[in-house]
């Protein structure tokens, strides 16, 4: 399997306290690869490490290497020469609860793409059904295109902050625990979307179940004190006993 | 007595909350009770016939209607030249402005918001006075040096609430908008300026009434008892505040200190209007 995000000797502190320290991981293209561990233990401070989202956030200081593989080029994350926000565009992320803007929902897809990528409007419209379509929402809502987006349900707004990225094309998806705030059935969406998914982008995702980690995963890692990072195999992890005797050594 | 000692609280509470609204009932009722019937067209416009006054301009002499339009252009001045500035600088301490260069600004918008208006006015003559013996002779005071002073007097909500309002917002909109691949301006100007417009506005708000109301900076700077409409900005104008400032303190008859209450009663109309204006505006402006 070709690796799509190299990991060197990482380290990320907020404010002097290190959350991450000298991790150094290889993720493979397609997945989903998962990364589990405990509450604090780093996973969304490294996932938003590789498209660089922690330097929004007050005193964070990052050093190390992260290897992006877009298209058929390596790109380095954090080097002078590389463009910020054209890195996050082609690194996309959705988060744990769904982070609609305050928009209506054509116009929360429409939005970045106008702007952004400077996208006239036919196409930014064509591209925001396009992405509608591919989490299955268009029949949803496109008779109420115009409406606020947060008049829409958790999993549906949950959709349409994938579409959003979606829209985008990127190349890696970053998920962070996509499905956490959602219940059962629109969890469930979301993962049979993951698995629609994988053939076209490198998903990444951080997930506290190790069920769903079960169900789906290609690939999995066990993040740990943001420390150590063990990588377990795939009939490790595919077995539930197996699984469940592992993560209560490593955790 | 934790129980007794709530019960009072609430009592408290609820006093201080009826206070504010029974003391802004006495002192409505007590202008319009004074005020309401001098409230004629006389009292606007006294022996020149409105139409006349609307339409061609005509000089009106006894009525205060040169003094709702100097109130009007002063107050359009001011918000056209402080609204930018302390939005702009809002936004720079908010967004730009870190450790030290921050602390600085800061401290340094807090010691305009405590300059009192009176020192504010005497700024102005003074900058006149300097003015007319440096390299403009012909300098005076004027609308536009009022507008200026007022400019500094208000400044300090604008650029205050402006800050507060982007900083109190949640981290998450941020990181959204930066995930999308938005730069730092795209981001303020798509995502972070329309969400904080509410506070913005009430930022605004505050500083159209300040100017609108203040008399103090006016006097020193350019307003007169008797100058007609204003006719351009280096020109000498009269307000509404004034207006009631020097019929109150000079007044020759109870009829003139009934016309000071009737303006005081315009003067608060006005106000009242300009802020549902900002209120509507605001309205529009909210993201679609």
């Amino acid at each position: 399997m070709k690796a799509a995000i190299r990991v060197e000797k990482l380290s990320v502190s907020f404010a002097g306290k290190h959350v991450i320290r000298h991790l150094s991981l290889e993720i493979a293209s397609g997945g989903p690869t998962f990364l589990v561990g405990r509450s604090g233990s780093g996973k969304t401070t490294l996932l938003r490490a590789l498209n660089r989202l922690n330097e929004c956030l007050p005193g964070c200081a990052t050093s190390g290497q992260v290897e992006l593989r877009l298209g058929e080029q390596w790109v380095d994350a954090y080097a002078a020469t590389t463009n910020v926000e054209n890195l996050r565009r082609r690194v996309g992320m959705v988060f744990q609860s769904p982070n609609v803007l305050p928009l209506s929902i054509l116009r929360n897809i429409e939005m970045p793409l106008k702007v952004a990528l400077s996208l006239p409007a036919d196409e930014a419209e064509a591209r925001a059904e396009q992405a509608l379509r591919e989490v299955h929402l268009w029949d949803e809502v496109k008779d109420r295109l115009s409406q606020a987006a947060s008049t829409l349900s958790g999993g549906q707004q949950q959709r349409l902050c994938l579409a959003r990225t979606l829209a985008l094309r990127p190349q890696i998806l970053l998920l962070d625990e996509p499905t956490a705030s959602l219940d059962f059935k629109a969890a469930q969406r979301i993962e049979d979307l993951l698995l629609e998914l994988k053939s076209r982008y490198t998903l990444l995702v951080v997930s506290h179940s190790l069920g769903q980690a079960r169900r789906i995963a290609e690939s999995l890692f066990v993040l740990h004190d943001g420390e150590r990072i063990e990588a377990l195999s795939k009939d490790v992890f595919q077995d539930r006993d197996a699984l469940f005797s592992v993560m209560d050594e490593l955790i | 007595m934790a129980d007794r000692q709530e019960k009072l609280s609430v009592a408290f509470a609820w006093l201080s909350a009826l206070l504010v609204p029974a003391l802004l009932a006495m002192v409505t009722g007590f202008l319009l009770r004074r005020g309401l019937p001098s409230l004629q067209v006389a009292l606007w416009f006294g022996d020149t016939p409105p139409l006349a006054a609307l339409l061609h301009g005509a000089p009106v002499f006894d009525g205060i209607w040169p003094a709702c339009l100097g109130t009007l252009y002063l107050v359009a001045l001011v918000a056209l030249m402080a609204v930018p500035l302390g939005v702009a600088s809002g936004i720079f301490l908010a967004e730009y402005a870190g450790g030290r260069t921050k602390l600085a600004f800061s401290f340094c918008i807090e010691l305009l918001a405590g300059i009192p208006s009176i020192l504010m006015g005497l700024f102005g003559f003074a900058l006149i006075l300097f003015l007319r013996r440096s390299f403009a002779p012909e300098a005076n005071t004027c609308l536009l040096l009022s507008a200026f002073c007022l400019t500094l007097l208000v400044l300090p909500y604008l650029i205050s609430s402006t800050r507060l309002a982007i900083e109190s917002l949640p981290d998450a909109l941020r990181l959204t908008g930066a995930s999308l691949g938005l730069s730092h301006w795209q981001l303020i100007r798509r995502i972070l300026l329309p969400a904080s417009a509410p506070g913005i506005f009430s930022g605004v708000i505050l500083a159209i009434g300040r100017a609108a109301e203040d008399t103090a900076v006016i006097l020193m700077t350019g307003v007169v008892a008797n100058a007609g409409t204003p006719g351009s900005l280096t020109a000498k104008y009269e307000a509404l505040p004034f207006h009631i400032y020097y019929l109150a303190a000079e007044y020759q008859s109870p009829a003139e200190l009934a016309q000071a209450f009737a303006t005081a009663l315009v003067l608060l109309a006005l106000t009242g209007l300009l802020l549902l204006a900002a209120r509507r505006l605001q309205a529009g402006l909210e993201i679609k």
